[in-house]
């Protein structure tokens, strides 16, 4: 799910209550209070508290999804022993390095945006439109684009160049980052957007009155006023980079050449449902969750500290 | 002087959003012209044909996925939306002992990774009989994407004023009546954005149709298009015709419900 925790826990419980009246229209409120929760509840329970209970155990068995034997910390050994893991672990951070680039440019944009030119409206739907889009349609127009005899080359020709970017190991990560710039470019460009209504004008108004330029303006005022949304963007980025792309880089590339696109996320459904080493798999999908709530957690106490 | 330096600007503006704009609506338009060639006509770059609909319904069950999809998200938002509304109204208004340690467990939820439990809940709904079944997805996708909405709906209902509730209360009513007369009308703004989000998520999917709907008939016109792809279709055309019919769904919510997907996506920033 293409989902980043929220930034604002909800507000301090403000629940209704009644200071007076008789206890037993309070104890029939909290009665209807655990009713109307229950539905979620056994939801997530069931469905979601369950699996990541059993995620954590089947990742200590060799299990194979009939039987499981305990072998302790065998399946992590062998995980951090792997020389594929730590490629795989490296492609993770080349998606990691790109996120300031799928930062900057919607950043740029959106300041231009914001100067409310003729056509705006337009442009901003049109930026957003890839986010009602699906990875596996993303993926199959990126083929077209990044393919042997693909766009990119027909517009390549003409100056003499040629890359089969999706045959070699590098730049087929790179076709994967740039697909993946692409489409989060409308959902980082609406967030600096909205960020930016909230600014007020005459801070702009005056830095002009000193004589400040565009770019002194855009790196001294806008950047630094925005903090609070370019970090909520910058999470949101990294959480789709290792947690949204398994069905892009399975349309894509399928991982591969070798496993020179393969991220955390695909490695455990690639070692799960392609080799069958479900205990195995478990172990790296609980390294991706530890990384991901690690992310999560670190947001949260940004984001608490610049509250208090 | 001045006022020229300004139009310049703008009109350099202008430039700049609309190159964007066609880098970001390009491989849509590709798309769609791909679509109505031939195999031939697409090698020779040019003409208009039908024959790649034709290939792409004799591959695979086109309408029949379409519906697949459909009946899976419709029956993954109705659960969505009537565990969060229910949900946000107990976490909101009602209350019980513990009730904000829970709303926590479950808001913690979106904090999971699909990747890192898929294979115990793989195995867990093949164990209750559900692989292939519309009802294993359902719930699957439901419980996937009931965080973040009872997040959304609980921040919402907090806003509905308590007088009200005491109000409805002096009038006699009950608990349920008061969910049913003031929560959820209240609510339609924040239920709407809920829907529209999930929505376009649900039909977008792949991981969970994948695994969970695995037989042509069955699957969701999403994963129908990823299997065409990896099966080694190498027709071009009948890809962009399957990738153009999956996509049109989704970008018709898009164009209705624009304001709630961004709603949605800010109320995430929070206030």
């Amino acid at each position: 799910m293409n989902q980043a925790p929220p930034l604002a826990r909800p507000a301090a419980p403000a629940a209704f209550r009644r200071r007076s009246g008789p206890s037993r229209l309070r104890a029939s409120q909290r009665r209807a209070g655990v009713l109307f929760a229950l539905p979620i509840v056994i939801l997530e329970l069931v469905l979601l508290g369950l699996p990541v209970a059993q995620a954590f155990y089947y990742s200590l068995t060799n299990w194979d999804g009939l039987t499981a034997t305990w072998v302790g910390v065998g399946n992590y050994q062998r995980l951090f022993g792997d020389p594929t893991f730590w490629q795989i672990v490296g492609n993770n951070l080349l998606l990691l390095a790109s996120i300031p680039v799928a930062i900057l440019i919607p950043l740029l944009v959106a300041y231009l945006l914001n100067e409310r030119v003729t056509g705006w409206r337009f442009f901003r739907s049109a930026y957003f439109l890839p986010t009602a889009i699906s990875w596996v349609v993303i993926g199959m127009v990126a083929i077209r684009v990044f393919a042997n005899q693909g766009i990119l080359n027909s517009v390549l020709a003409p100056f003499g160049l040629h890359v089969d970017m999706l045959s070699h190991e590098f730049t087929a990560m790179l076709a994967v980052i740039i697909t993946f710039i692409w489409s989060v470019f409308g959902t980082n460009t609406i967030i600096f957007v909205t960020g930016m209504a909230t600014l007020d004008r005459d801070i702009y108004d005056a830095a002009r009155v000193d004589g400040a330029g565009a770019v002194a303006t855009f790196w001294r005022i806008t950047i630094p006023m925005l903090m609070r949304f370019i970090q909520f963007a910058f999470i949101l980025t990294l959480i789709t980079a290792f947690t949204a792309l398994f069905s892009l880089i399975f349309v894509m590339t399928g991982g591969g050449p070798g496993y020179a696109t393969t991220t955390l996320e695909f490695y455990v459904y690639q070692q799960g449902f392609t080799v069958g080493v479900f205990g195995y798999a478990a172990a790296i999908g609980i390294v991706l969750f530890a990384v991901v709530f690690a992310i999560s957690i670190a947001q949260i106490r940004i984001f608490r500290s610049r509250l208090d | 002087m001045d006022r020229l330096r300004r139009r310049m600007g703008r009109a350099v503006t202008f430039a700049i959003l609309s190159i964007v704009g066609l880098v970001m609506l390009f491989p849509f338009g590709v798309m769609a012209l791909l679509a109505f060639r031939s195999f031939d006509q697409y090698i020779a770059g040019s003409g208009f044909s039908l024959e790649s609909w034709q290939i792409l319904f004799a591959t695979i069950p086109v309408i029949q996925q379409l519906i697949n999809s459909t009946v899976v998200t419709a029956g993954a938002v109705a659960i969505i939306v009537v565990v969060s509304t229910t949900g946000g109204y107990a976490f909101a208004k009602l209350g019980f002992r513990g009730s904000s340690v829970v709303l926590l467990g479950v808001l913690a939820g979106m904090m999971v990774p699909l990747q890192s439990i898929i294979i115990p809940e793989f195995v867990n709904v093949s164990q209750a009989g559900l692989i292939n079944q519309f009802l294993g997805a359902i719930v699957v996708y439901a419980a996937l994407g009931a965080p973040f909405a009872t997040y959304l709906m609980t921040t919402y209902f907090r806003g509905v004023p308590n007088e009200l509730i005491e109000a409805s209360l002096m009038d006699g009513a009950s608990f349920w009546q008061i969910f049913i007369r003031v929560m959820l009308p209240m609510g339609v703004p924040a239920i709407v954005t809920v829907a529209v989000l999930q929505v376009i998520q649900i039909w977008d999917d792949l991981l969970v149709g994948l695994l969970f709907l695995q037989t042509p008939n069955v699957r969701t016109i999403t994963v129908g298009l990823a299997t065409l792809q990896t099966s080694r279709m190498v027709n071009v055309p009948a890809l962009m015709a399957g990738s153009l019919v999956s996509a049109l769904p989704a970008i018709v919510v898009y164009l209705i419900f624009q304001r709630h997907l961004v709603r949605g996506l800010t109320m995430g920033i929070g206030r």
